[in-house]
């Protein structure tokens, strides 16, 4: 029954054209942070060579070019930024999407006067945004690959490439958080705009203020991988910083941060323990639309506005 | 009739918080019959069918369908009934063939592309097959609805105002359909209608729930033996308001 429910529903994202929308976008994203990751790359490099030739003038040594030290991943550090932002919404509209269109066209009724459980309709459907997600990731992946080779002239070691499947892999536990939030949504409210307005709520929520009070209001926090909260100035942010372990947003970053390299250098555990938030949210969102979707009224079609 | 009966509501009494849709309603619905279902809007036709297609829980009382309890039996009350809900919708990006196969094998049916095939040519609709169903108009979907409610041979089909939206020709086809299921494969068929004229020409039996209670069930030659001085269906209806039996 899942399988069936999952291939059911591949069918109609590939048909609507919307696995290949969210696939494209992927690759824009990524292709852009590799464009970008590259222009400032040459534009380091062309600004020391001018430096070189200026010290050279004065007889000063030249240090070393800063491009030869920095991480090869780190080229792609924009990923971190547009995977929470772009990324997160699209899983949030591919969770909506799936159940609210059965909820609309009023086809849940007739799916659930059959033998199909509420748990297995969900596994089937979760299977389904997971799988389009992961093509998206997967695409994202060999463009990375594509823009280093392109960026740094030669294919990245196996150790980076290590790192890029597992940041790919991070990013889509992080991913599946969103389409699971997008999915409950629709079976927590009426009316389909109501779904679609909660689960950009709780986006919002999660990408933006709640690293706001976990980070102590650093308006940057909420964009950038820092590893270390700057010093609180009041009691308040003081206190609501200890709870930076449960920003999922924050926690993703600083993983993703450790596994490009484009932070400061963790130990493994260290990467590890920022994804076990990732996926105790996972679990308990899991959880949470099993139970709402075993004690849904399939009998109502939802309200389209 | 020796068989036990195909639906047996009793004491079945819904509330949507505090309204109450469904007030201690007995029914009974034997094999074979087409059983007519009229009421006004909002009179609890439709809850009905949802708590008898296993769709919501009865607040109180007890539902079977073929002798399995609609709460605590939902598997073998689902493997039995074939239902079409009002305006109904498919999956719009499937082909008509792909969504019956996609039904098919929801409901367990062996070979489910062939029984797809099968119920499109039984069903006189086989050219819809290959068509995308997002293209259809209301009396297409409606009879690849029906397709779908019957490809598995359900013992009882539930049809939930099935002439909604549909042309006279769509009614006439639909009307033709229910006749042959039932005589064919002697399908026994729940109705929710407004529409007196089809309940004249199709049903067996008719039952009247008016504000959640059941006010009026008998044979339809039984009610027009009852109701003599009444010149149509439609004033019986009308007088069975008035006057419960």
């Amino acid at each position: 029954m899942i399988a069936l429910v999952a291939r059911q529903q591949l069918t109609t994202l590939h048909r609507q054209r919307t696995a290949v929308t969210v696939v494209g976008l992927f690759v824009a994203m990524t292709a852009l942070a590799g464009v970008i990751g590259w222009s400032s790359t040459q534009t380091i490099s062309r600004v020391y060579d001018q430096a070189v030739v200026l010290l050279a003038q004065t007889g000063t040594p030249a240090p070393a070019n800063p491009i030869g030290i920095k991480p090869t991943l780190s080229l792609l550090s924009n990923m971190t930024v547009y995977l929470p932002l772009v990324g997160a919404l699209l899983a949030v509209l591919l969770g909506h999407l799936v159940i609210a269109d059965d909820r609309t066209s009023g086809v849940g009724r007739l799916l659930f006067s059959r033998r199909l459980s509420g748990p297995a309709y969900l596994a089937g459907k979760a299977a389904a945004v997971g799988a389009v997600l992961a093509v998206a990731l997967t695409a994202s992946l060999l463009v990375s690959v594509l823009a280093l080779l392109i960026a740094n002239g030669n294919l990245p070691t196996a150790a980076d490439l290590g790192r890029l499947a597992l940041f790919y892999a991070l990013s889509l536990l992080y991913l599946s958080v969103f389409a699971l939030v997008g999915m409950a949504a629709v079976l927590l409210t009426r009316k389909r705009s109501l779904a679609l307005l909660s689960a950009m709520g709780v986006w919002l929520v999660v990408t933006f203020a709640v690293p706001q009070f976990t980070s102590g209001l650093r308006p940057t926090a909420s964009l950038n991988p820092v590893s270390d909260p700057a010093s609180a100035t009041t009691a308040f942010f003081r206190a609501t910083a200890h709870a930076r372990p449960l920003s999922l947003s924050e926690q993703y970053k600083a993983a993703s941060a450790d596994l490009l390299q484009t932070g400061p250098a963790h130990a493994v555990t260290a990467t590890l323990g920022h994804a076990v938030p990732l996926l105790l949210g996972a679990g308990l969102l899991a959880l949470l639309v099993s139970l709402t979707v075993r004690r849904h009224d399939w009998s109502r079609s939802m309200a389209g506005e | 009739m020796d068989t036990d009966p195909d639906i047996e509501l009793a004491g079945v009494t819904h509330r949507f918080g505090d309204r109450t849709v469904l007030h201690d309603l007995d029914l009974t619905i034997e094999r074979g019959e087409i059983f007519g279902f009229l009421g006004h809007n909002g009179a609890g036709k439709t809850t009905t069918v949802n708590i008898l297609t296993t769709l919501i829980t009865p607040t109180a009382g007890s539902a079977r369908v073929c002798g399995f309890d609609v709460v605590s039996q939902r598997a073998d009350v689902t493997r039995r009934i074939g239902y079409l809900p009002a305006e109904v919708r498919l999956y719009d990006h499937l082909t008509a063939l792909e969504n019956l196969e996609f039904f098919g094998r929801l409901s367990g049916v062996d070979n489910p592309r062939r029984a797809a095939q099968e119920t499109l040519d039984y069903l006189g609709c086989t050219e819809l097959g290959p068509r995308r169903m997002a293209g259809f108009s209301t009396g297409m979907r409606q009879r690849i609805g029906i397709a779908q409610a019957v490809l598995h041979k359900p013992q009882v089909l539930f049809l939930d105002e099935p002439t909604a939206g549909l042309d006279p020709v769509g009614v006439r086809q639909l009307r033709e359909t229910v006749l042959r299921l039932n005589a064919d494969l002697g399908m026994t068929v729940f109705m929710n209608t407004h529409l007196l004229s089809e309940v004249a020409k199709v049903c067996t039996t008719i039952g009247v729930l008016n504000a959640g209670e059941l006010i009026y069930k008998d044979s339809l030659e039984q009610t027009l033996l009852r109701f003599p001085d009444e010149s149509s269906l439609e004033d019986i209806y009308v007088r069975m308001e008035q006057v419960p039996s």
